[in-house]
């Protein structure tokens, strides 16, 4: 009877060498991440406290020319009176203290310790104890010029009031304008990007032309001119919507059209060889063999492409979009001028980078797993 | 079984008997020379073993046979047909003439089966049924019957060369040309190719063969050709070449390789 070995349930891990710690860097680290966590508590601590208080307009907000006619002319108050609270000052000052310590314990002992850990700790602690003194620093300053300007245009979510379903529209309105460019871009680059690797002059030339003049001239001189172009060159009835979904994928097609180009040109040459030589003309080898390899390839660029697309859907806003087609800039833009509050555009940021941090950190998943699983792809052998 | 084999007196050869011929073969690449006015015959069943220095224009013959390589000047004849004629149909020409690349080529996104049937599919126009017997056939013929579903990627050296042997005979070409396809492979990987390829020519396959596998050329080729600096400087029967070299150029070649 053969009894085999059942295999180890636990996976073999390379095994931890960087040694152990010791008490001085042990407290370089832990002085360091105090040094942060101080600051934060503490001024988070006072602006809580503040926005939750029944405070009215104080003598030190009216000198920092904030009117209680203001629309949120308290909220701004409260945020730039939390900034002078007691509590915030000590906070500000020991925690720039805690980082002083941190930096000075861990860069004068770091070259002495004898084990990567400790090593670790020290270094780590140092450059944590930096950051809290530049953070601290920098909150003092702040506070010191003329924080009531800053607030009462960048951070009075007041005059915002009713416009979240505006924003809501501002984003899928951006979505659309992207996603439909993008898509558009694909096709005129795919084809285009064949058209460049082609033998012949005569094929080439053309889209290289193309190419050099949507890459060469900026977004918004094609955008204004498509559209007078498209309504009175052509006398054409559309939308500026639709005019700027048609110029977003005529400029993204030549980017791609590049992108495509050096994917297929990245794929040794001897599959094209292969291809041909088993009887293959030079679309089926395209078909088959090139293009389905590049295509992996052209994923990740593609997809920054398009997070690049997304930002640059803000020059819509020199086109005379009709309410229901604004996109995130143009709902802040036109929020702004009705109220003379910058705050719109704090929210736009954020409007933007709720939708285009997941989709880098998308980019990036995608990169590590098609760098690291290069073999045995499967899936797309049509 | 003998799939691939070819059939003398069914195929339509020359006058002479020649499935292949080359004639006033020159390439430049840019300025450089690489053949220099070569002419050669092959005929049904021939075994034709090139060696030569490296960038001597071995491949660059070889290549020239299919015409992945345009001559710059001369033509070659397959089958009767002077295919460096610019109206002749490439594509199908090719269908009758294997290759089998020093870096194997095979395409990385298809499993080995995907691999063979791909071209009897979309080009030969073979029932995927059909496709899929002729292919594994051909992959039971290399030994690589029990590997159809994997990927290039999880295979070695020598197994993904034998896989591209498959596919190039799957379509029942009339001449193969290897081109140093044990180069690229470790030495403990060297011999299952070259069985294969051993068996090939005992079945009576055409076959152009360069190589660096001395012992090869010498048992298996019916007849060598030493190319260097793109000219055939000597052929003749092989053993006859290793045991008598007129020339002192292949008489140092073999100084420095044997």
């Amino acid at each position: 009877m053969a009894v085999t070995e059942a295999p180890p349930l636990e996976p073999e891990v390379a095994p931890d060498v960087r040694g152990p710690t010791a008490p001085l860097p042990l407290a370089t680290f832990a002085l360091g991440i105090a040094s942060l966590v101080v600051i934060a508590i503490g001024v988070l601590w006072s602006q809580i406290n503040y926005a939750f208080s029944d405070r009215v307009m104080t003598q030190y907000c009216l000198d920092q020319q904030i009117s209680p006619e203001d629309n949120g002319g308290i909220g701004v108050c409260n945020i730039i009176e939390a900034l002078q609270d007691p509590v915030t000052t000590d906070a500000l000052y020991l925690g720039i203290s805690l980082g002083a310590a941190a930096l000075i314990l861990g860069a004068s002992t770091y070259r002495r310790m004898d084990s990567k850990r400790k090593r670790d700790h020290a270094i780590t602690g140092a450059v944590l104890g930096s950051q809290g003194i530049l953070l601290g620093v920098g909150i003092l300053w702040f506070r010191s010029v003329s924080p009531g300007l800053f607030a009462k245009h960048f951070l009075n979510f007041a005059d915002l009031q009713g416009y979240g379903g505006a924003f809501l529209r501002g984003i899928r309105n951006t979505l659309v304008l992207a996603f439909a460019g993008e898509l558009g871009g694909i096709v005129i680059g795919l084809v285009l990007g064949v058209l460049t690797l082609s033998e012949r002059r005569v094929v080439r030339a053309p889209a290289r032309l193309y190419i050099n003049f949507f890459r060469g001239t900026p977004l918004i001189w094609q955008l204004v001119t498509g559209y007078f172009l498209l309504l009175f060159g052509f006398g054409l009835r559309m939308s500026a919507f639709t005019v700027a979904i048609i110029v977003f994928a005529l400029n993204t097609g030549a980017y791609a059209a590049e992108v495509f180009r050096a994917g297929i040109q990245s794929i040794e040459r001897g599959q094209f060889e292969a291809a041909r030589s088993l009887g293959m003309s030079y679309v089926q080898s395209m078909r088959y063999a090139i293009v389905p390899q590049a295509v992996r390839r052209v994923i990740p660029p593609l997809m920054n492409e398009f997070v690049i697309l997304i930002k640059d859907t803000a020059l819509v806003v020199a086109l005379g979009l009709v309410e229901s087609q604004y996109d995130i800039f143009t709902t802040a833009r036109e929020g702004q001028a009705a109220t003379f509050n910058a705050t719109f555009f704090t929210v736009a940021a954020i409007a933007y980078l709720v939708v285009t941090l997941p989709l880098i950190r998308l980019v990036n998943a995608v990169e590590k797993r098609l760098r690291s699983g290069l073999v045995g792809i499967a899936g797309a052998g049509s | 079984m003998n799939v691939a084999a070819p059939d003398p007196g069914t195929r339509s050869t020359e006058a002479d008997g020649s499935l292949v011929r080359l004639e006033g073969i020159h390439k430049w690449f840019g300025n450089l020379h690489v053949l220099k006015g070569v002419d050669l015959t092959m005929r049904q069943r021939d075994v034709v073993v090139v060696i030569g220095p490296s960038g001597g224009g071995k491949s660059t013959l070889l290549r020239c046979v299919s015409l992945l390589e345009v001559p710059t000047l001369g033509h070659v004849w397959f089958e009767g047909k002077d295919i460096t004629d610019v109206r002749t149909d490439l594509n199908e020409v090719r269908t009758h003439i294997g290759i089998v690349f020093q870096a194997y080529n095979l395409f990385p996104h298809m499993t080995a089966l995907r691999n063979v049937t791909v071209a009897l599919e979309k080009v030969l126009k073979v029932s995927s049924d059909e496709a899929h017997q002729r292919a594994m056939d051909q992959l039971a013929r290399v030994g690589m019957g029990n590997k159809a579903s994997s990927y290039p990627g999880q295979l070695s050296g020598g197994q993904q060369q034998r896989v591209a042997i498959a596919r190039a005979l799957a379509m029942k070409p009339r001449v193969m040309l290897f081109d140093e396809v044990t180069s690229a492979l470790d030495p403990e990987l060297v011999g299952e190719v070259l069985e294969v390829m051993i068996r090939l020519a005992g079945d009576g396959m055409t076959m152009m063969v360069v190589t660096h596998e001395m012992g090869f050329a010498r048992e298996v080729g019916t007849r060598m050709l030493f190319l260097d600096d793109g000219r055939i400087v000597e052929q003749g029967e092989p053993r006859e070449m290793f045991y008598k070299p007129q020339s002192d150029r292949l008489r140092q070649f073999f100084a420095k390789v044997l």
